[in-house]
């Protein structure tokens, strides 16, 4: 099967740099060939109701973190705010 | 003998009876790491200082006659996809070099309130993808028992520095075989336990209804310690199982007269070295002449698990590792134009080539047009996979495998070719496809002189059962040969 690699990079937002786009391709396409081989199956998929997931009870958990603390790896802060590129013009 | 050298079972005793000091302990492990460590390359981060630190509060604990947990003052490694509070976790990926968790993950905090002493953190493939620990961003880590080869992955720093004596017990965390993969070929003793026991809270997210993390170490002993400290139930991971788990190492017995052992034979076919073969079925005799019944099984669908795995794992991880934007926490690009080009040159440049792969197979599986041709087929197959070990394990107790095809592959061998590296997980995949528990046992070593693994697998929350085999076969073997000495032309 041929793969679109710059278009799932996209979808990905992932970017591949153009001298590495034939060995990724040759290595997506040989790994999708793997994957390929599956059997023919006609079960419709179903939720395991033998083990639920328990959800924690709706309620908001403050005081655990300061703002500092929270805010310590982000790239860029400015006046206790995350900075991120001007997104609506 | 030296410290290092000793089991955690052993050290624990010593403390107690005053042989050894928590900081003579601690000195003498992060004397090893000082030897050894520019030859293995186990860590990504050493705290030497934290680590004397814990061990100076032990001592002081234990001359107050304070009650300690038995792991008070052993020292362990943890592997670098864990959250520690306050200390560096990399997932070894520039994404995240320089990220210092706010927060300790629920495992991180159970070895702290152990008392444990932290000696740093270990070495992986980036994002746990792959099997040879070739993918770190940090650096490589090499195989204790020759330099020149993998130690196994993605756990491989975790495997490596428990064969060296350079930590006593570490965590790893397994989603394909990152436990029991490197612990095969490392030649220790790895366990990945029932997906559900080991709370995920603070573990960095691969394939979430796959990864788990397990302890590794030089005795069954030592993993069973470490086990009944990091099982439990969590109300922060929403798959955690809440029951009573018992304590694995007080519960050991060595008793296999009756047990039932079933032998699949998809796992002994084409693709397995004969070494490996045999040193499997050598193993399996053992346990007949102490008394357990071999029964011959069939898993007819492990011809599908490879192709299931990677569908299912790397579509988790497509969705998973989209948190990683530049914009809360890790790697920005320092150039961009706009927000879009902001995510994708930070991606690109945060991520190595294997994640990359991954994410765009992930991607790829579950575009429109794809979804119900990999993903939903290959969550079908996980049923019956599932279905088939449930039907086995009602004519057996416990299963044997191997845990890997082959011993430990040279740096660089397989590195260019994914689909060969990923068949190295071949026998460890079903097990986290089915959510079961499984532990890789040392069981002798090849022609090359490097150390194969015996896979054994148990039925959901059955790990008394599964360490109570992997017991019984370590005392068959006169116990395990388990540090190496440390060989290899390669610096």
């Amino acid at each position: 099967m041929k793969i679109d690699i710059k278009h799932i990079a996209k979808l990905a937002r992932l970017r591949i740099e153009d001298d590495k786009l034939e060995k990724f391709e040759k290595d997506m396409e040989s790994i999708v060939n793997m994957v390929d081989k599956l059997p023919d199956v006609t079960d419709t998929l179903e939720l395991d109701a033998s083990e639920p997931m328990a959800l924690r009870e709706d309620k908001a958990v403050t005081g655990k973190f300061t703002r500092d603390e929270m805010l310590a790896n982000a790239p860029e802060v400015q006046a206790g705010c995350l900075v991120v590129p001007k997104t609506v013009e | 003998m030296r410290l290092y050298e000793k089991n955690a079972s052993e050290l624990s005793e010593m403390l107690r009876a005053k042989q050894c000091s928590a900081s003579e302990l601690c000195n003498d492990v992060l004397d090893r790491i000082n030897e050894v460590e520019n030859e293995i390359g186990a860590f990504v981060t050493v705290d030497a200082e934290g680590a004397k630190e814990n061990a100076a509060r032990v001592d002081k604990a234990i001359a107050d006659g304070e009650k300690l947990h038995p792991l008070a003052g052993i020292p362990i490694g943890i592997k670098d996809n864990i959250s520690t509070k306050g200390m560096r976790t990399t997932c070894s990926s520039r994404m995240l070099e320089n990220y210092v968790p706010p927060f300790d993950a629920f495992v991180a905090d159970k070895v702290k309130s152990a008392g444990m002493t932290i000696l740093g953190k270990m070495n992986m493939d980036e994002f746990a993808m792959g099997s040879s620990t070739e993918t770190s961003y940090m650096h490589l880590t090499r195989n204790p028992h020759n330099t020149e080869c993998v130690p196994g992955g993605s756990s491989g720093g975790s495997a490596a520095a428990v064969a060296a004596g350079e930590a006593v017990v570490t965590l790893g965390s397994d989603t394909g075989g990152s436990i029991r993969q490197p612990a095969a070929l490392c030649g220790v003793v790895g366990m990945k336990p029932t997906y559900g026991s080991v709370s995920r809270y603070g573990l960095v997210a691969f394939a979430s209804s796959l990864d788990q993390i397990g302890p590794m170490g030089r005795s069954v002993k030592d993993v069973a310690m470490v086990q009944s400290l990091i099982c439990g139930h969590d109300p922060m991971d929403a798959t955690s199982k809440n029951m009573e788990y018992p304590d694995y190492a007080a519960g050991l017995n060595e008793n296999v007269q009756g047990l039932r052992i079933g032998i699949p034979k998809e796992y002994f076919g084409n693709g397995i070295d004969d070494s490996v073969k045999s040193a499997v079925m050598e193993a399996v005799k053992q346990y007949e002449s102490n008394g357990a019944v071999i029964k011959e099984i069939s898993l007819p669908s492990t011809e599908y698990a490879i192709n299931t795995y990677y569908i299912i794992a790397s579509a988790e991880a497509s969705s998973n590792l989209a948190r990683f934007d530049g914009v809360k926490y890790g790697y920005r690009a320092k150039d961009y134009t706009n927000l879009i080009d902001m995510y994708e040159k930070t991606r690109s440049e945060g991520f190595g080539d294997e994640v990359k792969r991954r994410i765009m197979l992930g991607t790829f599986v579950l575009s429109s047009g794809y979804f119900d041709a990999y993903y939903k087929k290959a969550k079908i197959v996980q049923k019956n996979i599932s279905q088939e070990f449930s039907n086995a394990f009602e004519q057996c107790d416990i299963i044997a495998t191997p845990t890997v095809p082959a011993s430990a592959f040279k740096i660089g061998e397989n590195i260019g070719d994914p689909i060969k590296m990923y068949y190295n997980d071949v026998c460890t995949v079903t097990v986290n496809i089915a959510g079961l528990p499984a532990i890789s046992l040392p069981c002798g070593k090849d022609g090359k002189g490097m150390p194969m693994g015996l896979q054994l697998i148990g039925d959901k929350f059955t790990e008394q059962k599964l360490l109570n085999a992997a017991y019984a076969y370590e005392k068959m073997c006169g116990g395990f040969d388990t540090l190496a000495k440390i060989t290899g032309e390669a610096k």
